[in-house]
């Protein structure tokens, strides 16, 4: 058991707060035992990533946010030499800013990039979890506190249950068996626009296909717009079928191994 | 109190202007510096009981407004901006500007400073505001202290210069105009009155109407990701959430993929930047030909009608406003518009706004506001669901009615404490923001004139009077005396300010400021003014969506370097002039001009408060003016002691207003104008729905900018903004410049932790971090652009400078960049070059049409193309070696002379 952190992507409006508030906390202030004083710039012990999905006029901004992971199995605690990386009682991993001097092993260690190397102190830095503050009679690190969603949630793992059954983390085949889990990861979609190109008009309720490798297939129908999304699908090369009444069938294949797919309009 | 913390005091962290503050958070302070500010929790002095929150339940979800402020990221990381190495360290006088001598006038903005005493400082402000009184008398002072910047009482910037000219005599007032939301206050106010805004002030309740009813919700232009931030925080983000849990369908309707949409849209409708009044009226002429519209609620609540549709149907013009004739005008597919109109037409439909994109702050601007009253008529307005609904200002201007979310149980109010300028006062002298340039470059003998006090707070009326500069008793203005120096950032054509402010003619500019930024280095003396978290102060917490608050607003830090409050710079210049007391007796209000009982005649509402605030304060005992008193003449004349002694008030750091009892049963909206429109009309001449304007067709029947009947208006003598001009030619693109989403305005543009969040600044190849450009991956192909390439925007008033980022969030054909940035010149005044990104330089100078006085500052043609750095650096060596932190950017050490 011990404390975990819960991501909801789907609920991350990217503010940034989680990311501006760590750095209020940590650049230019030591908080021992627990860390030394951040550098104003460059490092960041929660971050926010954003990544655009989509094209024009299909097209969402999905904001990741992570630090560290805090991990079970915590690569940098075995890179580390003479305890300088520990577990406290309640599950966080701390780099102890006096033993880890000199120790840049631990940077590399992660496969998360969440420790970041300090030139000047010569130290490995990162994510306490706000252990100082916690231990001052808060129940939630700083950026917890600053999200002004829910999207980003700490807590005793038994609180979270529910939330870990359905979550993912991040880089599993790492065994690193990180605390940080997960909600709404970005999958791929598929989305496009029927529409009738002699009349000008969208076509409303048309059957939509979405057919994968192996044969399974997705169905919706177009909305009121012409508009039809598949969303949170697996990465893969699909067939959208589109069939309506008074139209020839249509078949399109689309690649979204990579990238989100817009068709933009289709033309019955 | 902990470890990590000494002390914890309370801060009102919105930039809303005025004295009305929003958004409370905490301050941790440890070691005599500011360790944290985070959000405020209500229930650290008070019970969940006691505070009430609010509760909405609706379609199976529960809303709850909660106990923790969501204060945005330019609250938490503010602490850099009071830290900042921009800070004004000390008084400053500008190297060549001598008042006995040499004034070389030309040189603002380019020569540096050297460190005075504060005691030589104010001698000569005192000496120069005595001799240009004297010489021109007292309207020869400009005060100019706009709505931008940190909000504070007894700290008041904006405007607390006002009240010292006032005890010599007068000055000539910046008019504040209603700058965020222009179009609502030029056009929709002669559609359906809704004073003083011009938007639907009638907003009470609307998010239990919206929960109850709402089908579809269109942002138009409305972006509550980012605009909200400076003003009230991230409650509308929650909404948001809140309101795709209910099953409300997000359609966003905006050049850009806004951050809004970005997150919540179910749909993005993108629509070329100010051509929404096309959009607008294609979907009136479905609903008039397809008869998808409520014809009798038409009838019953509204005039012209007939007048609208026989325009939108071509009756006039022979051109039928067709949605094929649209999409050539805006961009959005015609079988888009006719499915958007159509949908429409079946659900309960609200829109959007946190006061209005680019379209309300356009040229025409108070055309597609008019439209989409006209729209919202004939789909009911009123009806339940079908409202305009503003993410923003709940409370303003103390108008219980514009509170969207449930009542508190009482208002609150501490404008007794108030130092700066009081709205509706000192229209003796003044000039409107938009004009000030055309009135400093005004050719001698010529005259300027406008209609309206141009003021946000005033009702439709007052737009009908004409004024004039300079005043027949007036003179011309020969000082700039400034606490708010981001005109040429912020306004209509910053490049045509820079060259007024070398007009001989300003004898003398002087700025009160926090920051060496901006218009500040224009300045011939800077006073270094502090930031709110070195000042004690009082604030109310409103408009934010979480119970309303006052707030002690104790001291955080000690002031930075040599800095004061803005009263106390005024204050120091005061004492020179033998005019301390007196004015210290006037912020106090205890100089008689208080005395008077209120005249409805002629009192704004803010000068009603003012006096209602004065009679509490006399009857409560306090009768020995001090700047020491201020603060409790807040919390006293606000009427607050029935609820909180001041001193358990001091004590616990905030009062917590309870949600009202009996807010459910207020009406929502303009649901009494819809069951009932002769009994609740609206302030319009007729009362109902204006679709053709009397009050247009009375006052300027022949203007072709702004008909009694809302149109497209293609172009006009003054703005030639359409991809279809023939200046397109030359500047093809139209510039989409919204309220930026790392600043408020030229705010924060110097804080670390937000210029290296990575889509914050574009860092060109000479390490500068330059304010980023989207430019469509379709017109990167065009203009041969990558990411990170450093390009130019440019059209005949200049050029800015920015970073190139390849993306999809905009529209083909249209360009993004966030206003407000800092500006950094390489070559002043008009035609010049700038390298920070300060859009506002090149934007128009004319205002919204030839009757309407507003902003032009979103939605203008630019050229764009690739520059080489490296050349630029060759041929402005100057500007291209001038001290830069790569952090920060520009720093107060870039500007000031070094001590021998």
């Amino acid at each position: 058991m011990g404390k975990v952190f819960v991501i909801d992507v789907a609920r991350c409006n990217g503010c940034r707060n989680c990311q501006i508030a760590c750095k209020d906390e940590h650049c230019g202030q030591a908080w021992a035992p627990y860390a030394a004083a951040q550098p104003d710039t460059g490092q960041f012990w929660m971050k926010v990533d954003e990544r655009e999905h989509g094209t024009v006029p299909k097209i969402f901004v999905a904001y990741t946010a992570h630090g560290c992971m805090h991990c079970d199995n915590a690569p940098c605690m075995a890179a580390a030499k003479g305890g300088a990386v520990y577990r406290r009682e309640d599950g966080l991993v701390v780099i102890d800013p006096v033993k880890a001097k000199g120790q840049k092993a631990i940077v590399d260690a992660c496969p998360y990039r969440a420790v970041f190397w300090n030139e000047e102190e010569q130290l490995p830095q990162k994510c306490t979890g706000c252990a100082h503050l916690l231990d001052d009679g808060w129940t939630v690190p700083r950026c917890v506190d600053a999200c002004p969603t829910g999207a980003l949630r700490f807590g005793d793992e038994s609180d979270f249950a529910d939330e870990i059954a359905q979550a993912e983390v991040l880089l599993p085949e790492q065994g690193t068996v990180p605390r940080a889990y997960y909600l709404n990861l970005p999958k791929r979609f598929v989305a496009g626009e029927v529409y009738d190109e002699v009349e000008d008009e969208v076509v409303i309720g048309a059957k939509v296909t979405l057919k994968d490798a192996s044969g399974a297939v997705l169905e919706t129908a177009s909305d009121d717009f012409g508009d039809f999304w598949f969303k949170q699908v697996a990465p893969s090369v699909y067939t959208v079928g589109i069939e309506a009444p008074g139209y020839a069938p249509k078949t399109i294949v689309v690649d979204a191994t990579e990238e989100d797919v817009n068709i933009g309009g289709i033309a019955l | 109190m902990g470890k990590t913390a000494d002390k914890t005091v309370y801060k009102t962290l919105g930039w809303c202007g005025f004295g009305v503050g929003a958004i409370a958070g905490a301050v941790d302070v440890k070691d005599g510096r500011v360790a944290r500010i985070r959000p405020l929790h209500l229930d650290d002095a008070y019970s969940e009981d006691q505070i009430k929150p609010w509760k909405i339940e609706a379609r199976g979800t529960t809303f709850e407004s909660g106990l923790v402020t969501s204060i945005p990221p330019l609250a938490v990381g503010y602490k850099k901006r009071t830290y900042s190495k921009n800070r004004v360290p000390y008084p400053l006088k500008r190297v060549d500007w001598d008042p006995s001598g040499e004034r070389h006038v030309e040189n603002r903005g380019i020569s540096g400073y050297e460190r005075i005493s504060w005691d030589e400082a104010a001698q000569i402000c005192a000496d120069e505001i005595r001799r240009i009184v004297d010489t021109y008398g007292p309207s020869a002072v400009y005060c100019q202290g706009d709505g931008h910047g940190e909000t504070k009482n007894v700290g008041g910037t904006h405007g607390a210069n006002t009240r010292l000219m006032d005890l010599l005599g007068g000055y000539t007032l910046q008019g504040r105009q209603p700058d965020s939301w222009e179009g609502w206050y030029w056009g929709a106010k002669h559609a359906w009155g809704q004073d003083p805004l011009g938007k639907q002030s009638q907003g009470r309740n609307l998010l239990k109407d919206i929960a109850e009813n709402t089908e579809c919700m269109l942002y138009w232009g409305c972006d509550p990701e980012t605009t909200t931030w400076g003003w009230s925080g991230q409650m509308p983000s929650r909404l948001c959430y809140w309101f795709s849990d209910l099953g409300i369908k997000n359609i966003y309707i905006c050049p850009d993929l806004n951050y809004g949409a970005a997150v919540h849209a179910d749909k993005w409708i993108p629509v070329r930047p100010n051509c929404d009044a096309a959009l607008q009226l294609a979907i009136a002429y479905v609903w008039i030909t397809e008869g998808l519209f409520d014809a009798d609620y038409v009838d019953t609540h509204a005039i012209g009608y007939d007048n609208f549709a026989w325009y939108v149907t071509g009756g006039e013009d022979d051109v039928p406003k067709t949605p094929k004739w649209a999409e050539e005008k805006c961009g959005v597919p015609a079988r888009q518009i006719k499915a958007l109109a159509r949908y429409w037409a079946k659900h309960n439909t609200s829109i959007a706004h946190c006061n209005g994109g680019g379209y309300i702050r356009s040229c025409f601007a108070h055309e597609p506001a008019r439209l989409e009253v006209c729209l919202l008529t004939m789909q009911a307005l009123g009806h339940p669901g079908r409202n305009q609904f503003s993410f923003v200002e709940w409370g303003m201007f103390g108008m219980p009615e514009t509170i969207a979310c449930p009542a508190p149980a009482y208002p609150v109010y501490v404008g007794g404490s108030y130092t700066g300028h009081l709205p509706g006062t000192g229209f003796r002298w003044f000039i409107p923001q938009t004009l000030l340039p055309d009135a400093i470059l005004l050719p001698e003998g010529e005259k300027l004139t406008w209609n309206g006090h141009v003021a946000s707070g005033l009702p439709r009326q007052d737009q009908y009077d004409q004024y004039s500069y300079p005043a027949e008793d007036g003179s011309r203005i020969h000082m700039i005396w400034s606490d708010t120096p981001c005109w040429s950032t912020c306004w209509n054509g910053g490049n045509r300010y820079q060259d007024a402010l070398r007009h001989e003619s300003i004898e003398f500019m002087l700025v009160n400021h926090p920051w060496i930024e901006n218009d500040t280095l224009f300045a011939d003396i800077i006073l270094p003014s502090s930031t709110k978290l070195e000042q004690d102060d009082i604030a109310t917490s409103t408009m934010c969506g979480y119970n309303d608050m006052v707030v002690n607003e104790a001291r955080a830090i000690d002031p930075v370097g040599e800095a004061r409050t803005d009263p106390e710079c005024v204050l120091a210049i005061a004492e020179k002039l033998g005019l301390a007391d007196q004015l210290v007796s006037a912020w106090c209000g205890m100089d008689g001009s208080l005395d008077a009982p209120f005249d409805p005649a002629k009192d704004t509402p803010d000068v009603r408060m003012a006096k209602m605030s004065h009679q509490a304060v006399v009857a409560a005992g306090i009768t020995e003016p001090s700047m020491d008193v201020l603060k409790q003449i807040g919390w006293v004349g606000g009427g607050m002691e029935e609820h909180q002694s001041y001193e358990d008030f001091l004590e616990k750091g905030y009062h917590v207003v309870p949600t009202s009892d009996d807010w459910e049963s207020l009406p929502a909206g303009l649901i009494e104008f819809y069951e009932d429109p002769e009994g609740h009309p609206l302030d319009t001449p007729s009362g109902k729905v204006e679709m053709y304007s009397t009050s247009i067709a009375d006052h300027w029947p022949d203007d072709p900018e702004r008909p009694p009947v809302p149109h497209w208006i293609e172009e006009s003598p003054a703005h030639h903004e359409r991809v279809t001009s023939d200046r397109a030619k030359d500047y093809p693109y139209l510039l989409v410049s919204n309220h930026p989403r790392w600043r408020i305005h030229a705010n924060h543009d110097d804080v670390t932790w937000l210029r290296e969040i990575e889509t914050c600044k574009v860092v060109g190849p000479d390490g500068y971090a330059y304010e980023p450009i989207w430019v469509h991956p379709s017109d990167a192909e065009k203009l041969g652009l990558a990411d990170g390439d450093v390009a130019k925007l440019y059209n005949e008033r200049g050029a800015v400078l920015g970073g190139v980022r390849v993306s999809e969030r905009i529209m083909p054909g249209s360009l993004y960049q966030d206003h407000g940035a800092r500006v950094d010149v390489i070559e002043r005044g008009t035609g010049g070059l700038e390298r920070g990104g300060a859009n506002n330089l090149i934007c128009p100078g004319a205002t919204t049409s030839q009757n309407a006085p507003g902003e032009v500052t979103n939605s203008f043609l630019v050229g764009c193309e690739k520059v080489d750095v490296s050349e630029l650096a060759e041929e402005f060596p100057e500007a291209f070696s001038r001290a830069y932190d790569a952090a920060t950017g520009l720093t107060a050490e870039t500007y000031l002379v070094k001590e021998a």
